[in-house]
């Protein structure tokens, strides 16, 4: 059996590839990928210790997780479109009617 | 007779209920032009889910005199004093957000599916306040936050309204991935998302107390981002200045208070500070730091705006500083239940005038007198009640003696003293007086500047009226009510600690 030392790196290293998306993108769709990869470090986490506790709460969580994210992208998306009608492009930074 | 057990979700179950029948109603007649009807609906479900809500905390359903908490769904959702008195709170902002938007709306399409998503907004809070599992946490959550996206986008063809969902949405996405990944780490350590076995697996973390750490830490700032705090609280002024006003309003209180609703339990039952601060994990001093960084934050960003909007946005950071007091000023055999009961009477009170504040700038925009200072000029000679009941909401944000604020920031304050948290108080006390400056901007240009150009206030929007008298009302009401408040509320978070 991996030593579950290995899986909290992977998802610490996955997590911080998402947060590193996040930082650099302006397009918004990636940015929305970049999401989906943290909120799958966290899967990666909940199935490998839903193994090593011997309890399926893990796993079940890792599935409510997954449908979230899916709800979350397609209320996403929606706000994304009519950005994209308002502003006539997808990169975050373009709108800045309000100022900071 | 014996109500069923599943009866305590009352409150939860009307809400949703009422969601679902709108969303019906939608899909039988989505041309529907009777918003009378749809408005009625919506706040006939907000109404009796505050009487759901209210009679079950007056009855003590689930609190010590009728037999404790209840649990429910493998101990997933509790039912307990906390969560009743969080539904009060909830369903009396989304009572008055429903009767002001029927004048807001007015004339716009998609107004069942307007007022279905604040009904599911609402079921959202209310179930966080009742959560009792990360997992359900978790999923509330969520529930809360997509619609409220949605609902701040609403006016999609305003550059405005959409700017302000991208980035809320944007930054919301972003703190409930760390949120989750944060879930994933403790129940890495505990093995479990019940919060009473997460706190006893935290007993036994032995090498991976590190890992636990910053599972905490990651959680916190998903809770920063829902009550708008420090460091995830740039997203608030853009979202509540371009948002339609009454969702502003609903953002800025009832969301905000679902943050603190839930911080409060899975902070106290999941990482308690008998056994964590020892280990290191020493929560409450990170939201003593963050208390004090975002009141001073909020405060000073407020004094330097035009836009009387944006400056609101700014005062509700800095109230949610306050309020995270009752995070802060606790520690082990202190007054724990008192100082965070005052947080939550303080957030009640907050409700009020703060959701009245925001729906007279909702009122000021039917009108269509401007965003600025100086576009409040003379308002008061046109519309007199109205200004009046501005004046009592400013006044009572400001925290001055003889309205509801004042008792609520002094109960907050003389508990975090009792608890040895001086300091916190004094940054506190000293964010309140240079609050008092910006609010009477408000009074002062309402009252006693001459109007530039005379404007004319041609319609008196019936709904907004009602809306706005019903939180001026309620604001002076909890003057000589604050008593039973307070103390209802230092009992169901002093339970909370038992």
């Amino acid at each position: 059996m991996v030593p579950p030392q290995w899986y909290l790196l992977l998802s610490a290293a996955v997590f911080c590839i998402g947060l590193f998306g996040i930082l650099t993108r302006r397009n918004a769709l990636l940015f929305l990928m970049s999401v989906e990869l943290m909120l799958n470090a966290a899967n990666i986490n909940l199935v490998a210790f839903s193994v090593f506790w011997g309890n399926v709460t893990g796993q079940a969580f890792s599935l409510f997780t997954m449908a979230l994210a899916a709800a979350e992208v397609a209320v996403g998306i929606g706000i994304i479109l009519v950005l994209y009608r308002n502003f006539k492009d997808v990169d975050v930074t373009k709108a800045t009617t309000m100022r900071w | 007779m014996q109500l069923p057990s599943w009866a305590a979700l009352g409150p939860a179950l009307v809400l949703a209920l009422t969601a679902l029948v709108l969303l019906g109603l939608d899909s039988i007649d989505p041309d529907s032009t009777h918003s009378s009807a749809l408005a009625g609906i919506s706040a006939l479900g907000a109404l009796s889910a505050l009487g759901l809500a209210g009679w079950y905390l007056l009855a003590g359903t689930g609190q010590a005199s009728t037999g404790g908490p209840i649990l429910l769904y493998g101990d997933a959702l509790v039912v307990d004093g906390m969560s009743l008195f969080f539904s009060v709170i909830f369903a009396s902002v989304a009572a008055m957000v429903i009767v002001a938007s029927y004048d807001y709306l007015k004339g716009r399409t998609y107004q069942a599916e307007f007022y279905s998503l604040v009904m599911l907004a609402a079921t959202g809070m209310t179930l966080m306040a009742s959560s009792n599992s990360l997992a359900s946490v978790f999923v509330s959550l969520e529930l809360a936050s997509l619609p409220s996206y949605a609902l701040v986008a609403f006016l999609k063809r305003n550059e405005g309204s959409v700017e302000a969902g991208l980035k809320y949405f944007l930054i919301g996405a972003v703190s409930s991935a760390v949120f989750a990944f944060g879930i994933s780490l403790v129940y890495a350590v505990t093995g479990s998302l019940l919060l009473s076995d997460v706190a006893s697996g935290l007993v036994d973390a032995g090498d991976f107390v590190g890992v636990a750490g910053v599972g905490v830490l990651l959680i916190a700032g998903g809770f920063a981002f829902k009550t708008a705090s420090v460091p995830f609280h740039f997203w608030a002024p853009e979202a509540y200045e371009g948002a339609p006003a009454p969702i502003s309003a609903f953002l800025s209180s009832a969301s905000k208070a679902a943050g603190f609703a839930v911080a409060f339990r899975v902070f106290v039952e999941a990482f308690p500070i008998a056994s964590v601060v020892p280990m290191g994990i020493d929560w409450p001093l990170l939201f003593a730091v963050l208390a004090v960084v975002t009141m001073t934050l909020g405060n000073f960003a407020a004094a330097t705006q035009e836009n009387v909007k944006r400056m609101l946005a700014y005062s509700s950071i800095g109230h949610a500083g306050y309020a995270l007091i009752g995070l802060a000023a606790l520690s082990q055999g202190g007054p724990n239940g008192q100082v965070m009961g005052a947080s939550m009477a303080h957030l009640l009170v907050y409700g009020f005038m703060n959701t009245g504040a925001f729906l007279f700038i909702a009122l000021v925009e039917h009108w269509e007198v401007g965003r600025t200072f100086e576009d409040y000029n003379g308002l008061a000679t046109k519309a007199p009640v109205a200004c009046t009941a501005m004046t009592v909401f400013m006044f009572s944000l400001a925290g001055l003696p003889p309205f509801g604020g004042f008792l609520s920031k002094y109960a907050l304050f003389y508990s975090a003293v009792q608890g040895g948290f001086w300091w916190l108080a004094a940054v506190g006390a000293i964010n309140s007086a240079l609050s008092l400056f910006y609010y009477s901007r408000v009074v002062k240009a309402m009252w006693i500047e001459e109007p530039s150009t005379p404007f004319e206030l041609e319609s008196k929007p019936v709904g907004l009226y009602v809306a706005v008298m019903f939180a001026a009302v309620g604001t002076l009401l909890l003057l000589p009510g604050f008593g039973p408040v307070v103390e209802t509320a230092q009992t169901a978070a002093t339970a909370l600690f038992a």
